[in-house]
């Protein structure tokens, strides 16, 4: 194979390997119980599909480890239009399901885009912002371009009225602003736009149970069975954790399903009943060696390209965990947001991978000229 | 244009601080879950409890009711019943919406169903539908799993498998009220509990509504039954044996809807005693309802038919309704001048057909007057003048006296609730209720029961009975004995001797002379109450409901129902040696002899008929023995 030597075996990263291998792990073991419930069989249907994601996923994460990235980084303009186009062409030829237009279905399979679309983000910005050094030019004008870069998947997201991934994949083009060196006028005025653009979201953008979730979180006693339910059985699961937890599959809040949506957006609810302020810890701990291990990549990569492609794959991981789990803490309004690699979602967790694998990638070759 | 080389993007200390960023968030995320699971820990472990563990009651069996010969009257089927536990429902809209689909109901309503919540008691299961049919169980059934918070629960529910029949003595269970759970009576008893509200269900609510259970159970999300924790098995209510005798009664209700084809079934009420005990053989009042119907609280459309029937089928006629009673009353009359010397076997008067008395006259019944007439022929014809004649001499208050000696004009203690006390007229009743002095001409009229008198059936049934088994006035017996529900007795209900009636036992037989000649003489009023083979006491009543002028010159058929008379018939027999005395009252049925009477006389006959098979039986078995 052209595009790999020994000397890039060895220097495969063991670490961040032994990092994602430890979450997934703890992943798959907490989804398990999360699916028990009304499960007939041995392996629980949705357990199973995840399964065979993960293996869909390791071949992603396995390609994007192989091709070098200087290679990936010429094609960064291409993926990035073809992940956009993909996520339009839902709009056209992607089914209503739950009241969104984001799933292509394929018989038993189905496959959500717009995750993809936040692996091309952040391959075209870094690919941008390696061009154009973002503390060069300290005008806001400096940043139109890439902003219409993060626009164009963002709107195209919004427009199959999938709100949590939309206002992600803002996130992760807005995590590139740490580079962005502008002056407090200009940051200021992105303040305001960013204000405006919030509440006009809110008034004609959201939805009304969108709308309801967040008054719901700004006032929880407002309707306790509403949304309110959901962010209440959610406190209710991780406070009855304790320390040590209720045991494995053992947790009352999960086994008689009290807990919306456990396997996704409230899998770590799961794992804070069942497992307790030790799993929660041990779970957060070794996601975050993980991001930072990423960040160390970042730095120590050879190209600024690697760097900030090696930025934005943790920014990309970074956001929806740390949406999700503020959510299910209570600490943020109830959205949408699955926790990557522990989480339920194939979709999710080919993108994660393949965005993992990129990282690998970078570390692998820091030492390659 | 070519990327940077590494060294041209500064980023070092960019990288930096977002590390700083990541500690700092990982950190916040520590410290809250250290908020919840520690500081918060055991309150939401707690809360996460009550979430999945609920008490549940178990509704107890109600109590069965046998007739005398062990034929049950009402017993227990299964009742499927749609619960919604307002707190668990988590898309209620959604969840009303598939409902009513299913249901084929109105969305608003299931909605107000599920909204009325008592107080905050969200966890509370509220009915939606009650009763369902195998239809819509079958429906709910497949579609449970996406309706988390609906459930479907099988209680045991009162079945009466004879339906209407002794609807009124059996009674009507409902929903208790608000005012009745106030009472001490209804202790421990739930605002949604069905209570026997009228008749014998209400009577020994206590002993047939049995000991409700409770489970504690461990419930999903979907108020699914996950595991029982512990549970206290209801205790099924006793049973209660009746009296009754469901043949008699049989014949009883049957006689009332015997009429021509283009007439309605008559309205009214029997009631049959067993004169040497007071057992309630037959209590009957028509028009009567199903009591079905009832059982699990009243539907309100079907209430408000029930309620506003102008002829009041929810009243228990044989008991809560009191009626002027007519001729029946003459004897007690006929005892009265006994009694006081006012008249003896061979006083007799001139009938012409009126009574000439304070300068008016008061007609006979038989216009052309009844010639010369004694005790014997003034009862067997019903002769006004005789009584008209004689009850001037006696007055209101001695006649008063003795009439009350048989329990007339007051409650019977029969154990029905709601019993009317009818009204025996005496002077100083006029005075204290109407302000006025008891006129002469007053006396006329009470003499022949045309006056203030009102009697209700069961009290004639037990002053006849009186009269029949030698003067003794009997509590009605309902109820023969309470049972557990294995048929162990626990109690026995005791013949009951209220009174005596005032008069001699020989004084009583010419009374009782007077009767059987109404029944078993040509010419008597009663012949239509004739048993083959056995002698029959009886007397006929007619009551004018309006008055004659707007009757007259009118066909029977055409006199609207309303404007027609009421008709009586009070019997005992056999005349010899009395054992059942039968009270029948026909609302508008024209007279006595010709409506009341036939309906008697088919309570009487299978009665006898039961009484000759059975001693044929015992016959026969003695027959074997002796070979």
């Amino acid at each position: 194979m052209p595009w790999i030597n020994r000397r890039v075996l060895q220097n495969f990263d063991g670490l961040l390997f032994g990092l994602v291998c430890v979450v997934l792990g703890i992943g798959f073991v907490n989804l398990f119980s999360a699916t028990q419930p009304g499960a007939a069989g041995a392996l629980p249907s949705e357990f199973q599909r995840q399964l065979l994601s993960l293996l869909v996923a390791a071949i992603g994460f396995s390609a994007a480890l192989l091709i070098d990235y200087q290679r990936l980084e010429r094609w960064a303009p291409l993926l990035y239009t073809l992940s956009v186009l993909l996520v339009l062409l839902t709009l056209v030829l992607a089914p209503v399901t739950r009241g969104s237009r984001s799933w292509f279905l394929y018989g038993g399979l189905s496959f959500q885009p717009a995750e993809i679309a936040k692996v091309g983000l952040v391959l075209m910005l870094a690919y941008w912002f390696a061009r154009h050094p973002p503390d060069q030019d300290r005008r806001l004008r400096a940043l139109l371009l890439p902003g219409l870069i993060v626009a164009a998947p963002v709107l195209a997201i919004l427009l199959q009225r999938d709100m949590g991934i939309a206002v992600l994949t803002l996130l992760i083009g807005a995590t590139f602003l740490l580079f962005v060196r502008i002056s407090l006028r200009s940051w200021l005025m992105m303040a305001g736009i960013a204000t405006l653009a919030v509440t006009g979201l809110f008034q004609f953008a959201f939805r009304e149970h969108q709308r309801e979730r967040i008054l719901d979180f700004l006032d929880p006693a407002r309707a306790p069975l509403a949304s309110g339910y959901q962010a209440i059985q959610s406190l209710i699961a991780v406070g009855s954790g304790g320390l040590f937890g209720q045991g494995y599959l053992s947790g009352p809040q999960t086994q008689l399903q009290f807990l919306p949506t456990q396997h996704t957006d409230f899998a770590f609810s799961v794992l804070a009943e069942e497992w307790g302020f030790v799993g929660c810890v041990v779970l957060l701990a070794c996601y975050f060696a993980l991001l930072i291990w990423g960040l160390i990549i970042a730095s120590n990569s050879k190209d600024s390209f690697g760097a900030l492609l090696a930025f934005g794959v943790v920014g990309m991981l970074f956001w929806p965990a740390a949406i999700n789990v503020a959510m299910v803490l209570g600490l943020t309004p109830v959205v949408g947001v699955p926790f990557p690699l522990v989480s339920y979602g194939g979709s999710q967790l080919l993108a994660n991978l393949i965005a993992l694998g990129l990282l690998m990638n970078v570390s692998m070759r820091r030492y390659m000229f | 244009m070519e990327p940077l080389k590494r060294a041209e993007l500064r980023v070092e200390n960019r990288l930096r601080a977002a590390t700083v960023l990541l500690i700092i968030v990982f950190l916040l995320f520590t410290l809250r879950l250290f908020q919840l699971q520690f500081l918060k820990g055991d309150a939401l472990r707690e809360r996460s409890q009550r979430n999945s563990v609920r008490s549940l009651q178990v509704e107890a069996p109600r109590g069965e009711l046998l007739d005398r010969e062990g034929r049950s009257f009402a017993t227990v089927r299964a009742a499927y019943q749609l619960q919604v536990v307002p707190g668990d429902l988590r898309d209620p809209e959604r969840t009303y919406i598939a409902l009513a689909q299913l249901l084929g109901d109105d969305v608003e309503t299931l909605r107000q169903r599920g909204g009325a919540t008592l107080g905050g008691r969200r966890f509370q299961p509220v009915v939606l539908r009650d009763d369902l049919d195998f239809d819509a169980l079958a429906r709910l059934e497949a579609h449970s799993f996406a309706m988390p918070g609906a459930t479907i629960a099988v209680l045991p529910r009162r079945f009466y498998p004879k339906g209407a029949l002794g609807a009124h003595l059996l009674g009507t269970l409902g929903r208790i009220r608000a005012d009745q759970i106030e009472l001490e009576d209804y202790a421990g008893y739930r605002g949604s509990d069905v209570i026997g509200q009228t008749g014998i269900e209400r009577r020994f609510e206590s002993h047939l509504r049995g000991a409700v259970g409770g489970r504690n159970v461990v419930v999903d999300v979907a108020g699914r039954v996950v595991e029982v924790l512990g549970q206290v098995r209801p205790v099924p209510g006793g049973r209660v044996v009746l009296a009754l005798d469901w043949d008699l009664q049989q014949a009883a209700e049957a006689a009332f809807r015997s009429t021509a084809p283009d007439q309605p079934a008559h309205m009214g009420a029997a009631v049959a005693l067993d004169v040497r005990n007071g057992d309630v053989l037959v209590l009957a009042s028509l028009p009567a309802y199903d009591p079905n119907d009832f059982v699990a609280g009243t539907d309100p459309e079907r209430w408000q038919a029930l309620v506003g029937d102008e002829w009041q089928p929810l009243r228990n006629r044989a008991i809560q309704n009191h009626y002027p009673p007519g001729s029946v009353h003459k004897a007690f009359v006929a005892a009265a001048l006994l009694a006081e010397g006012v008249i003896d076997e061979h006083s007799s008067v001139f009938c012409p057909g009126y009574f000439r008395y304070g300068g008016r006259n008061y007609r006979c019944w038989q216009a052309g007057g009844h010639g010369q007439v004694n005790l014997r022929k003034a009862l067997k014809r019903s002769c006004d003048v005789f009584f008209y004649t004689f009850g001037v001499q006696l007055g209101v208050d001695r006649l008063a006296r003795h009439a009350a000696s048989f329990g007339i004009g007051q409650r019977t203690g029969v154990a029905l609730p709601d019993e009317a006390p009818g009204l025996l007229p005496t002077s100083d009743w006029k005075f204290q209720n109407k302000g006025e002095v008891w006129l002469p001409g007053e006396t006329v009229s009470v003499s022949i029961g045309q006056s203030y008198n009102l009697y209700t059936p069961i009290q004639l049934a037990v002053a006849y009975a009186a009269l029949a088994n030698g003067g003794e006035v009997l509590k009605p017996r309902l109820a023969l004995r309470l049972e557990d529900e294995h048929g162990e007795t626990e109690h026995a209900f005791p013949r009951e001797v209220v009174g005596r009636i005032s008069i001699s036992a020989e004084q009583s037989a010419l009374v009782q002379e007077g009767l059987v000649a109404v029944v078993e003489e040509s010419g008597g009023t009663g012949r239509r109450a004739r048993v083959p083979g056995v002698r029959v006491a009886g007397k006929t009543g007619t009551v004018q409901v309006v008055n004659r002028t707007r009757t007259v010159g009118l066909e029977e058929s055409e006199i609207p129902i309303r404007h027609r008379d009421h008709a009586w018939f009070v019997a005992f027999a056999p005349a010899e040696a009395p054992e059942i005395a039968v009270a029948v009252f026909v609302e508008h049925g024209l007279h006595g002899g010709s409506t009341a009477a036939p309906i008697a006389q088919k309570i009487l006959s299978r009665y006898f008929e039961k009484r000759a098979a059975e001693q044929e039986v015992l016959a026969g078995r003695d027959g074997r023995a002796l070979d």
